[in-house]
This record gives structure tokens, sequence and C-alpha cells, in this order.
């Protein structure tokens, strides 16, 4: 309501009022909803789904057979504009209504069709992605608590060296093994951090963690 | 390797028995008992002994170094100064360079790297340069770094051989026959480390280029990491850097304890130069005021 947008507790009057009706409810809920809105739903809608799990098959089965379905899967720092989404498309979606989600979302952040099969893996590197970092932000500030650093500044240096070697692999483009060889001077402090990393298997331990991730969204979609 | 014809070359072993003996012979090499003969024929002396025997041998040749001679020592751990302290008194300016090679040198595909010492001057180095690049690649570098260039190319190949070993194991397990399998991992290693060399392109990306998503190559990489397979890499480099660092205390003793060298041995040279001795029962110093040069 602060941001100037209407707001109403009747989902039927969402869906006539619009054209493009964003379904973002919890996966249980779902259903309801769309036996709900079934009878509104038209061939001019266009439904773009955010409900985790829930494919399209199951979207479309639910919804009139002309709808124009299509599937996304965001992350949380959408609502800083620095977001990373994929999306795909159902059967009576075309490249208009993929191109529609695609220019829309884009001010939101990364916004990439994809196969549906991705999805799950998406959740798995960023949906849930972003946990893995907030915890590897943690740790960088506990050590450098330990070494002496107060931890609110140690907190704020932690988070700014992320931001700053995620804009400098987004904007080179280079592999990241080569800007992290960059930051290696030979016998200096960081091939010694990274051997200590490298001693903890950070690498496969982080492999399991997509891994387990999207094996639990695959799972959580068949129920 | 075409350099240098065979008959220009002299090597030298009171030890005759050794197999490497009957090859250098057969190849057209000049060969004699003696390393005192092979150092008044020789402009460039490869001393290519173990460690501990360096300050013996340098004890034995000194008094026939000239100063035309340019020294070069290939024993892991031995330092330059160590060398020209000890045959700057038999010599004034003895030119000493110190470099460390590795084994595929047999298949012309060695890693060399040298530094040169105080009075060897540019030109010594680019004929050390131009003899070893003809067995592979050969580089100079500050003699600091000779003891990580031991634990990354000196000690390399054996990693190399190790890793061989277990992915023909691999195949093998899978259902491969061994002969087959060690080739087929051999050639694998080998060309990727073409690849790499000839490539612009990083490790890592080349890696990725062969990890095909979902498919089998990740998933074995996966195997890798969670083995620690990086972390067990760096460990072994440093490892043997380290170590080379401890021979260097060693080589850098002037004492040399009788037990690392045979006692035959001993005597055969001993024959030839009357002002070295050993006593057999403890440590003794050879560079005592008797054992002067002649």
């Amino acid at each position: 309501q602060e941001l100037g947008c209407r707001t109403t507790h009747c989902n039927l009057e969402v869906v006539y009022r619009s054209t493009l009706v964003f379904l973002a409810t919890k996966p249980h809920i779902l259903p309801a909803v769309l036996e709900e809105i079934r009878p509104a739903v038209g061939s001019h809608h266009i439904v773009v789904s955010l409900v985790a799990g829930v494919t399209i098959q199951t979207l479309q089965r639910l919804l009139p057979p002309w709808t124009k379905v299509l599937r996304i899967m965001p992350n949380l720092p959408c609502v800083v504009q620095a977001g990373a989404m994929v999306f795909s498309r159902g059967s009576k979606a075309g490249d208009e209504e993929a191109e529609l989600l695609k220019s829309l979302l884009s001010s939101c952040g990364l916004c990439e069709e994809v196969p549906e099969s991705y999805i799950d893996i998406h959740t798995g590197l960023s949906g849930s992605g972003v946990a893995y970092v907030y915890l590897f932000a943690e740790a960088l500030a506990e050590g450098a608590v330990k070494m002496g650093m107060p931890g609110a500044l140690a907190s704020r240096i932690a988070a700014q060296t992320l931001l700053g070697a995620a804009k400098m692999l987004l904007e080179t483009g280079e592999h990241p093994a080569k800007l992290r060889g960059d930051v290696c001077t030979p016998g200096g402090t960081t091939i010694y951090a990274l051997h200590q990393l490298e001693k903890g298997a950070l690498r496969a331990t982080v492999m399991n963690a997509v891994e387990a991730a999207t094996n639990r969204a695959c799972e959580m979609a068949k129920d | 390797a075409g350099v240098l014809a065979a008959h220009k070359i002299t090597a030298s072993s009171p030890d005759t028995d050794l197999p490497t003996v009957s090859g250098l012979r057969k190849m057209g090499v000049n060969f004699t008992v003696s390393n005192k003969d092979t150092v008044k024929s020789s402009d460039v002396l490869f001393l290519a002994v173990k460690p501990p025997i360096i300050p013996f041998i340098l004890e034995e040749v000194g008094p026939d170094i000239e100063a035309r001679h340019i020294v070069v020592s290939c024993a892991a751990g031995v330092t330059i100064s160590s060398i020209e302290k000890k045959l700057s008194t038999f010599c004034p300016t003895p030119k000493v360079i110190r470099c460390m090679t590795n084994t595929p040198v047999i298949v012309r595909e060695g890693a060399t790297v040298y530094a040169t010492g105080t009075h060897a001057d540019v030109e010594d180095g680019k004929l050390l340069e131009q003899l070893m690049a003809s067995v592979g690649f050969c580089t100079e570098v500050e003699e600091d770094l000779i003891d990580a260039v031991t634990g990354l190319s000196g000690s390399g190949p054996a990693y190399a051989f190790t890793a061989l070993d277990a992915l023909a194991d691999g195949g093998v397990k899978m259902g491969l026959p061994r002969r087959l399998a060690v080739r087929l991992g051999a050639q694998a290693l080998l060309g990727a480390a073409k690849m790499l060399l000839e490539s612009e392109q990083h490790p890592g990306q080349l890696k990725d280029n062969v990890c095909s998503p979902g498919g089998a190559t990740i998933h074995a990489l996966h195997f890798l990491e969670s083995g620690g397979f990086r972390s067990l890499l760096i460990n072994a480099v440093e490892a043997s850097c380290i170590r080379t660092r401890e021979l260097q205390h060693v080589a850098d003793q002037e004492k040399i304890s009788p037990a690392a060298i045979k006692k035959t041995l001993l005597d055969k040279v001993k024959l030839e130069s009357p002002s070295l001795s050993v006593a057999s029962a403890s440590k003794v110093s050879l560079f005592t005021s008797k054992s002067k040069k002649n």
C-alpha cells in the first residue's frame, strides 16, 4: 500500500483487473487458490508462478487449457535489485510472454529463461545459495574478531569483500580460478590461507551443499 | 640431444659396476675412473653426486680447478656459497652454477632451472641453458627459489607416476587390461599437460571445458575434491621443498661422515689423492691444515 499499489482480499478481483498474474503462495495453499481463480482466467492472461516445487505440468492441469503459464524461481536479493531468477514456459506461453517477463524482472537482477529441469538446480545454487554466502560472511568476520577486529566492522568488511569479489567476477568475465591466482603472490598470505581452505575440502563441501538442496527441491516437488 | 658430440663428454665414476656406466660407454662418451682426469680434460663439470658427497668431491678435485672451469652442481640443497667457499681455498674466482633438473631429461622433456654464482658470467649461464634446453625446458631463477622448484618439478615426476599407477588401478578395476590402462592413463596426462602448455587458458578453465553438466567428469571431480586432492598436492610440494632446505644444512656441514661413502670407493680414491684421509671410527674434518693442495 505504501508503494501506491491497490490491495484487496479478493483473489478473483486481482485476476479480473490484471493481465499478468503472479502466484506467490505457499505450495500447499496453491491448489485451492487455483480452484478459486480458474473461472476468471482467460486466454489473455499470463499466469506466473513463484511457488516452490509446483511444476508447470501441475499448474497447467489445475488451470484452463488456454492459460499461458510460466514458472519462475527468484532468490532473496531481488528485494535489493540484485537477484538471480530463472524461468520456464508452459506449452501456451510464447516468445512474447517470455520477453515480457524477462524485461520486467531484469530490473530486479539477473533473469534468464531455462529448461524446467534447471529450476531445482537454481534452488540449490542460488535460492539456498544466499544462505551459504551468509554463513561464509559470518565465518570470515569471526576469523577477524578472533584476530582482534571489532565484530561490527568485521561484518561490514566481510560483506564488502564478497560484494567486491562478485562484482569483479561479473564485470571481468574472467574465470574465478584466474582471478584467484591473480590475488596470490608467491609465498604470500593468500596462498597460505587458500591451503587451509583446501585442507578443509571446502570445494567438496560446497558441492555437497548444492547437491543436497537440489535433491531436496526435487523431493519436495514430488510431494 | 644433438647439442654436443659424445666424444666431447667425459664421465667419471670410481665405481664401474653401475648400470649407468655401460650405458654411457655405449653412447660413445669417454669414461674414466679418475675424477681428477675428468677435470683436467673438461671445461664444464657436472657434479652429479648425492649432497653429502659434494664436499668430498670438491676437496678431491679442488686442486685441479682452474679459472676456465664452470662447476655445475645438481645436488639438492647444496648452496652456491657453500661450493664457492670450498673451492676458493684452491681457486680465487671459481665459476659455480647451481641447477635443479628432473628425470624426464631422459626423454628430452626435462624441467631445469639454474642460478649463477658470484664469478659465473652471463655467457656461462647461457651455455648451461643451451645445453639443458636441448633436453627440455630451462630457465634462470634466483637461487632462493630452487628449493621450491625441487618440490614442484624435481619431485613432480614421482607424484605423476603415483597418480598414473592409481589411475591405471582405476581402469583395471573397471575392466581394462593393465597395459592398456597404463598406456591410456599416461597419454591422458601427457595430452593434458601439452594442452595446458600450448593454451593461454587457466587450468581451471580447461577443466571446466571437460565437464559437461551432470556428466561423468564432474561426478569424478567431486570425489577428488572430497578427498582433498588439491591440498594433498599442495602438501606434497611443500614437504619436498622443506625437506630440501633441511638437506641444505646437511650439505653445508664441513664434516663428512665416513658412513656416507663406501669403503671400497674410498680406497680407490685415496690412491689418487694421498693428501686425503678419513678416519674410520669417528667423523673427521677433511679441511684440516694437513690437507691442502699439493
